[in-house]
């Protein structure tokens, strides 16, 4: 099969949108595999609040975010997209972040212009660095990869901070400056939106976030509107939010879990979506005594 | 007792405690054999053990991850380098919180802006002084062991002067550090003038070929030190030694002939074999014998 960065790259040219799920871990990972998506996000948000529990202001460090990466990658066998924030300080230690993004397995990832420490790109008060900087660090980052298919997505969060006009403007400097895709945060609504991929000779991606800042809108009419790829960063962690609360709440209130065993999935469910059936099947190749395997 | 009150109350007493720079378990253990009261954990150090510069490449993770080993390894206290706190005051409380929950005993926090550079190089960039306050105060309200040490460096001298970085640690000792680091002083009228001038307890930071002149370890003790850090001293030791040793392999076409006089065990020995055995021989069953390393090396000779 080929590399992961390889087959990113023949999604971004198929004809339909390429819908990327955003997942904060292995767990999530195989849900994305198992529903039959062509490639995998990884959430900066998402993959702060699991680790960390705290909100995504720049807290969680370049080696964290990899290694949570390398996880995502391997447990999903997909393409993984993953948030690199700011590349994490200057263009000497954004070649250090691809390099040890590519060595994770990530097969694309997209750098930001903001300021270090970075914040949300759906949050208020955000500061930029200057465009010619960012577009020094998308240099580097292109020199450093040694996989010439690896993605490098160039994100500008100047909308909220420089107004639209100059957000197209930076996109445009970092598409020259060698970005495969262009990522322009949180743009606020239709007119906007149609402008970004007319603007740019390299595909566009739609953040679906849910702050409510960029519209909700079908897969079908992204795609008109121009972008080759969408992705949903958090819609699986909150979903899981008010399950689990509601898990928890029961079991306060009732003392037992038998009332929610219809509701959530089974203890075979699990293992199954975690890779039993290949375990077995490994347990067999290499000989494994029959009263040693794994069983339910 | 917690290693953090065992370096606060070394600090209380009368003279200047002197911590070499460690970067593995290695260094940190043969500091304390040789009967320092302390441990630095060297950036500098940290950054070329994994292959890198002092180019402010290494993640806060990676540090913490480090500083942890070097803690585990030794019983001394482990101070350590912390950089800038990786970003704004946000990133310093976690800073502090990471560092503390590995048992560091303390850590310094600089004002260069993020990423920095080795306070000897040139061409660092500096934060602006009510910045880097809230930063100190930040890592002050972050502790949760009060004993645990915040040092406010400063690498105001080459860009400011003497008198600014003074006047910045002073600053920041009235903001609650506990320690003042004014990096690289370029005389050794100006080594003497910091704890003269500053109020509060001073570190000296001893880099060889750096922008500080050379000064003995008494002298700065007399001049009012009350910890003097050796950062780059053991690793680069560890430099020539390894070139030496390197050369002599090419050069001979063996294994150095000095070196045959130390048994693989003596080794061990130093990494703590001894406490280990003695677990061994505690929890030793009939079915699973105690593991003699000095007899199976020799039945292995025969």
């Amino acid at each position: 099969m080929n590399r992961p960065t390889t087959r990113l790259r023949e999604a971004l040219r198929g004809p339909r949108l390429l819908q990327v799920p955003g997942v904060i871990d292995a767990i999530g990972a195989r849900l994305v595999a198992e529903a039959g998506f062509d490639a995998i996000y990884m959430t900066g948000a998402g993959t702060t609040a699991s680790r960390l529990g705290w909100p995504d202001v720049g807290l969680l460090t370049m080696t964290e975010m990899a290694d949570n990466a390398q996880r995502i990658a391997e447990a999903s066998g997909l393409p993984l997209i993953a948030d690199a924030d700011t590349g994490y300080g200057g263009p000497l230690n954004v070649q250090r972040t691809i390099r040890c993004y590519e060595r994770a397995g990530v097969a694309g990832l997209h750098i930001e212009d903001q300021s270090w420490p970075k914040r949300c790109g759906h949050l208020d008060g955000k500061t930029l660095i200057p465009q010619a900087e960012m577009a020094a660090h998308i240099r580097a980052a292109c020199d450093a990869r040694t996989d010439a298919d690896l993605v490098i997505i160039a994100r500008t969060d100047a909308i909220a901070v420089e107004g639209f006009e100059r957000a197209i403007e930076r996109a445009q400097c970092y598409e020259d400056a060698g970005a495969d895709v262009i990522f322009v945060e949180a743009p606020r609504d239709l007119d906007q939106l149609a402008r970004i991929p007319k603007s740019l000779r390299v595909p566009a991606l739609y953040n679906m976030a849910s702050s409510g800042k960029t519209p909700f809108l079908q897969a079908e009419k992204i795609r008109e509107l121009g972008y080759a790829l969408a992705i949903y960063p958090n819609y699986m962690l909150l979903a899981a939010i008010p399950a689990m609360r509601g898990v928890l709440q029961e079991l306060k209130e009732t003392g037992t879990v038998e009332g929610m065993l219809g509701r959530i999935a089974s203890f075979r469910d699990l293992f199954d979506l975690m890779g039993m059936p290949q375990v077995r099947e490994l347990e067999s190749r290499y000989g494994v005594s029959e009263s040693a395997k794994a069983r339910y | 007792m917690k290693a953090s009150t065992q370096l606060r109350s070394k600090l209380a007493s009368a003279g200047m405690l002197i911590a070499p720079g460690a970067y593995d378990a290695i260094s940190a253990r043969l500091i304390e054999q040789a009967g320092f009261p302390a441990v630095y954990m060297t950036g500098s150090g940290t950054s070329a053990s994994l292959g890198y510069p002092d180019y402010g490449l290494v993640t806060l993770t990676e540090m913490v991850d480090n500083a942890a080993i070097l803690a585990r390894a030794v019983k001394v206290p482990v101070i350590s380098d912390a950089d800038t706190g990786y970003g704004n005051e946000l990133n310093v409380i976690r800073t502090v919180r990471e560092f503390e929950g590995r048992g560091i005993a303390g850590i310094h926090i600089e004002d260069q802006i993020t990423p920095k550079r080795c306070g000897h190089l040139d061409n660092k960039e500096l934060e602006p002084l009510e910045r880097y306050l809230n930063k100190i105060r930040a890592a002050v309200d972050a502790r949760t062991d009060p004993d645990f040490l915040i040092i406010a460096r400063t690498d105001a001298r080459a860009s400011l002067g003497l008198d600014e970085a003074i006047d910045r640690v002073n600053a920041a000792l009235q903001a609650g550090a506990d320690m003042a680091f004014v990096e690289a002083p370029q005389t050794l009228e100006e080594i003497s003038t910091v704890p003269r001038r500053v109020r509060g307890p001073c570190l000296l930071n001893v880099v060889q070929g750096g922008k500080t002149p050379p000064v003995g370890l008494d002298e700065a003790e007399r001049m009012g030190y009350k910890l003097a850090i050796l950062p780059g001293t053991l690793l680069r030791a560890a430099v020539h030694v390894f070139d030496d040793v390197l050369a002599q392999i090419k050069a001979e076409r063996r294994a150095p002939e000095q070196l045959n006089r130390t048994t693989p065990h003596q080794t061990f020995r130093r990494f703590g074999a001894d406490e280990w055995d003695a677990l061994r021989a505690r929890y030793a069953t009939d079915s699973a014998p105690t593991f003699d390393p000095v007899a199976a090396a020799r039945s292995a000779a025969r």
